[in-house]
């Protein structure tokens, strides 16, 4: 997963329909960049089988009986 | 009784007026002479709702005459952030958008509370929707930390970490989804508790982001904490995210000592860069965890910066989808750094957003291991001491995400396994501010964190001290 460009912020931010200005769409690629890098060595590494829904399936298993 | 009632905690408080030694329109009066003292320099409350309360307080009391007691929290008064729905009561979210937005339901934290006897003060302060981790707020002013008013609070729960604090309230409600709660507990020096995702129904509480958001409570002591978790948790019906568990005695658990008890540190990331005040807090810390009888040792843990990064996917993401028909409608309406936050979430692809969620139970898993030879986590809630107002209003200037992540540094990526933390007051920097350690467990195990801060709070009396009014 790569840091998302101003372009390609304004261009997501159109299809979600909030369009975003130039300016704002560079503040944005600022602001979340680090949590694409941070996350990359993660992103398209996770099992074919995997869901969400895993997490509750870990959380219950290590509850306090 | 020779001291003012509202400096007793929430469990003597209580006791006091179950055995008729001080009334509930005396621990009342005594909260709203307070109230009227700080709130000029404080600005923790939202709502003060006086004479509404005396009422409630005098009907507590001639219940209780009686021999009608309601529950365990009979006529003690009590205000929280305003982000919980109270039937009939304004909630304003801390927002304009929500200015005059009247509640049609009561929250079921709320319900259960009002249900053991609780009264209402009024409410406090907040971030705008409980988006920020500072206490500023672009709509109703910025909250003032009561051990130095230039100092933040931290937030998103302002208002309750203040307003706990000058003793203004015996507890308040929080929330707690990337460190809510445990920020102001530890800029405020008082006791803050985010529970295990699932623990207490949301039911009723404003959204921020349904994976990551916790409720939770803040008070004076570990103790006061385990009586309101043990009130509240469990399931509910209209919030079928709440774990069906069984809710344990957390009370009990607090009067276990904690000889044997093996506690972590982390060997990275929550003992790196700190302030030499926090360093010291976490020294001290340790010592007395060890003195206690307490086997304190070091632990490796996985990357945390990884959980950081998906935590803000997740929320950026799951809030600005919550936002997304007013950021259309009235974008003008919001504080303009909370704007800011949520239009981060535009820019996340769906795709990526689900891929944080989908690593949740693998890095949840990754922890679990490398915690197994631990009883609990303790690390610094945060890496500095209360910044002054002035320096941490970065509005919406390019450092202002920088501000926010090195804030919320050691408690995202708790959010992000959904584990319960407890937040403590562990010292006081030489200037006077306070300094908290945060306590990690397992999930759904919050009574061994409240057992554990029990203990350190018999050993110190960090949590005792209360701000002098300059």
């Amino acid at each position: 997963m790569t840091r998302p460009t101003p372009k390609e912020i304004k261009a997501v931010a159109g299809v979600a329909g909030v369009p975003v200005d130039a300016e704002v769409a560079t503040r944005i690629a600022n602001s979340i960049g680090p949590a694409f890098e941070g996350f990359a060595a993660i992103a398209g590494t996770l099992p074919f089988d995997l869901e969400p829904a895993r997490f509750l399936v870990v959380q219950a298993a290590k509850a306090v009986k | 009784m020779s001291e003012q009632p509202a400096l007793l905690s929430l469990t003597e408080i209580a006791r006091a007026i179950a055995e008729k030694r001080v009334s509930s329109r005396e621990a009342t009066q005594s909260c709203l002479d307070r109230i009227a003292q700080w709130q000029p320099h404080v600005n923790a409350f939202m709502a003060i709702e006086a004479d509404a309360a005396l009422e409630a307080a005098d009907a507590a009391d001639a219940a209780l005459a009686k021999g009608n007691s309601r529950g365990a929290l009979h006529g003690v008064p009590l205000a929280h952030k305003d982000m919980y729905y109270d039937a009939g009561k304004v909630v304003t979210c801390g927002s304009h958008i929500r200015r005059d937005f009247v509640a049609t339901t009561t929250s079921t934290a709320l319900q259960r509370l009002k249900d053991a006897g609780t009264i209402r003060l009024g409410s406090l302060q907040m971030v705008e929707f409980a988006y920020g981790p500072t206490g500023h707020n672009a709509h109703f002013g910025a909250v003032r930390n009561p051990w130095n008013v230039d100092h933040i609070t931290g937030g998103s729960s302002s208002g309750s970490g203040s307003a706990v604090a000058a003793r203004l309230t015996f507890a308040a409600l929080g929330s707690d989804t990337g460190g809510s709660i445990r920020m102001p507990a530890h800029f405020c020096g008082v006791t803050g508790l985010k529970t295990t995702w699932g623990r207490i129904s949301r039911f009723g509480a404003m959204p921020l982001s349904q994976s990551l958001d916790t409720v939770g409570p803040l008070a004076r002591t570990a103790k006061d904490c385990a009586l309101l978790l043990g009130l509240m948790a469990g399931a509910d019906p209209a919030d079928p995210t709440a774990a069906a568990l069984p809710v344990p005695d957390y009370t009990s658990a607090t009067r276990e000592p904690i000889k044997g008890l093996r506690i972590g540190v982390p060997t990275a990331f929550y003992v790196d860069d700190l302030d030499p005040e926090v360093a010291r807090a976490l020294d001290e810390t340790v010592a007395v965890l060890k003195a206690e009888g307490a086997d304190v040792v070091q632990v490796e843990l996985p990357d945390q910066r990884q959980l950081t990064a998906a935590c803000q996917l997740v929320l950026a993401t799951e809030a600005a989808a919550f936002h997304k028909r007013w950021l259309i409608e009235r974008p003008q309406d919001y504080g303009p750094q909370v704007l800011m936050r949520l239009q981060n979430g535009l820019a996340i692809p769906g795709v990526s957003y689900l891929e944080a969620m989908r690593w949740r139970g693998p890095a949840l898993a990754a922890h679990t291991a490398a915690t197994a030879g631990v009883d609990a986590l303790l690390a610094p809630a945060a890496p500095v001491p209360a910044p002054t107002i002035a320096e941490s209003d970065v509005g919406n200037g390019p450092d202002a995400e920088a501000v926010i992540q090195r804030l919320t540094r050691f408690t995202r990526p708790i959010n992000y396994l959904g584990l319960p933390s407890l937040s403590i007051p562990a010292g006081f920097t030489r200037g006077g501010l306070p300094v908290g350690m945060q306590l990690v467990g397992r999930s759904f195990d919050e009574a061994m964190l409240l057992r554990i801060g029990a203990a350190f709070q018999r050993a110190t009396d960090f949590h005792a001290r209360a701000p002098k009014f300059a």
